[in-house]
């Protein structure tokens, strides 16, 4: 990378919390943002059902209606809330509030599946109630790009923004794209990241359906781990070139050093090991981290029997059993659940934080090893302190869909 | 003011996110900050709520709110009627 590109600004909602500091904070502190929720499929569905999810933690519509001074309401599906909400936060960290960004700014950010609380409602209206319309703002709520719409209207991004789609990927090949934007001198600043708002009474059947879901929690590499738990939310990150960040005197939180992306190009469901494996080599080769000391390294972990034994295995094959040993692993999936095409976004701020702070986060819901997933440097228990000055970002999609990202402080 | 256009001016406030104070009956649409895109919200909803069909060039921006309201009012009746 030639010019070098720092993180001059975080913004997360989650289960954890409704900024990065609180998501940062419960994370560290094991405070579970998972809770068992009741999702009513309504009149015209089969009723209720129960499952575990990482719902959003406290109102993002109101905590936005609030930083903004007026009302947001209903004109946005909640997925484009998300995005915002993080967007808001990170640029008033990074001193970017209250001007208009121009057209050196982009906006990237990614999610999985689109608005689907408005589309749910929208067919509830049409195959349910058999109304004869749907509500005319339908289109624009639902579609995949309008958290980047909604972001670039509010803070005046007039230069290129759009949207990227890689299922649980996404928030990391946006990441990616921001970077190579910034890299490829289309900007000067970047706001990257994603959001997801599947946990919808259709969403959870979906994800049911595919029995990919757990009842019980969500275990990142522990034995017994029977799946993922839904959890919604976004988180962005403000990526600058280092020289206009500098000229402008913003603090730098931290440094992008590269992303690297692959796909498996074999099975809907099913991870192979090679693409994993490539992803993160790109990644870290780019950030000079392959024979770095120690890196942490926040997993994709979901808690799947599936992607668990295979990342364990795509992290020994990287960097070699005794290597991999040194590297503290990390799985926040376990605590906010998985925010599907936002969560290599909300990942990243965690571990931003965590580098920050000299601390890893425990993974939660472990009940022992699993031998299928071999010998890993887990972070458990407790928060556990880490010399570690780099990160890497796992996050890989079904349609084998694969991204890694390598920041430092 | 009647107790219905009470209710339309708030299903007005909600749809289109305007604040309640604003939404004086002398004032024009477009004076109030009700766009194109907000009207077509607003009369979604009221259609929704009182089961009648409002016609696409039913009001012009520049109408004052007083006169959408009569409007509206005129159509609810008709179809009370």
């Amino acid at each position: 990378m030639s010019e070098p590109i720092v993180v001059t600004g975080l913004g997360c909602v989650c289960a954890l919390g409704l900024s990065a500091d609180e998501s940062w904070s419960a994370a560290r502190d094991a405070d579970t943002g998972i809770h068992v929720h009741d999702f009513d499929t309504g009149p015209n569905g089969p009723g209720v059902r129960t499952y575990p999810a990482g719902l959003v933690r406290g109102d993002a519509t109101a905590a936005l209606e609030a930083a903004f001074g007026r009302r947001i309401g209903g004109s946005l599906d909640p997925f484009a809330i998300f995005a915002l909400k993080a967007a808001h936060e990170a640029l008033g960290q990074a001193g970017l509030l209250g001007q208009r960004l121009g057209e050196r700014a982009a906006c990237v950010m990614g999610n999985g599946i689109a608005g689907i609380q408005t589309l749910e409602k929208a067919y509830e209206r049409l195959f349910g109630l058999k109304a004869s319309k749907v509500h005319p703002l339908t289109v624009p709520r639902v579609m995949v790009s309008a958290p980047v719409s909604a972001v670039a209207m509010e803070f005046g991004v007039t230069g290129p923004v759009f949207a990227t789609s890689s299922a649980c990927a996404s928030a990391g090949h946006a990441i990616a794209q921001g970077g190579a934007l910034i890299a490829g001198g289309l900007a000067d600043i970047a706001i990257v990241g994603g959001s997801e708002a599947m946990a919808t009474p259709g969403g959870m059947r979906s994800w049911e359906g595919l029995q990919a879901m757990s009842e019980s929690g969500c275990r990142p590499f522990s034995v017994g781990r029977d799946g993922m738990v839904i959890g919604e939310g976004g988180a962005a990150l403000v990526l600058e070139r280092e020289s206009h960040a500098a000229a402008r005197g913003a603090k730098v939180l931290a440094r992008y050093l590269g992303g690297g992306m692959s796909s498996d190009a074999f099975h809907w469901t099913q991870p192979s090991l090679e693409g994993p494996v490539s992803a993160m080599r790109q990644a870290c080769e780019a950030a000079g981290l392959l024979d770095a000391g120690e890196i942490l390294i926040s997993a994709h972990g979901t808690g799947t029997p599936l992607n668990d034994k295979n990342e364990a295995a795509a992290i020994r094959a990287l960097f070699g059993e005794a290597g991999a040993q040194a590297h503290p692993v990390i799985a926040t999936k376990s605590a906010h659940g998985h925010v599907i095409g936002g969560s290599a976004a909300v990942q990243a701020v965690i571990a931003l934080k965590a580098l920050e702070a000299g601390l890893a986060p425990p993974i939660l819901g472990y009940l022992g090893p699993d031998p299928e997933c071999g010998e890993l440097n887990l972070v458990l228990g407790e928060a556990r302190p880490i010399k570690a000055r780099a990160a890497l970002v796992n996050a890989f999609a079904f349609g084998g869909l694969n991204c890694a990202l390598a920041f430092g402080i | 003011m009647s107790g219905r256009d009470e209710e339309l001016i708030e299903i007005i406030a909600e749809e289109a996110l305007i604040d309640r104070a604003k939404l004086d009956p002398a004032a024009k649409l477009e004076d109030i900050g009700l766009d194109s895109v907000d009207l077509v919200s607003v009369i979604f909803a009221i259609e929704e709520k009182y089961g009648i069909e409002i016609a696409e060039d039913a009001f012009d921006r520049s109408d004052t709110l007083g006169v959408v309201l009569a409007k509206i009012d005129a159509l609810i009746d008709a179809k009370a009627a």
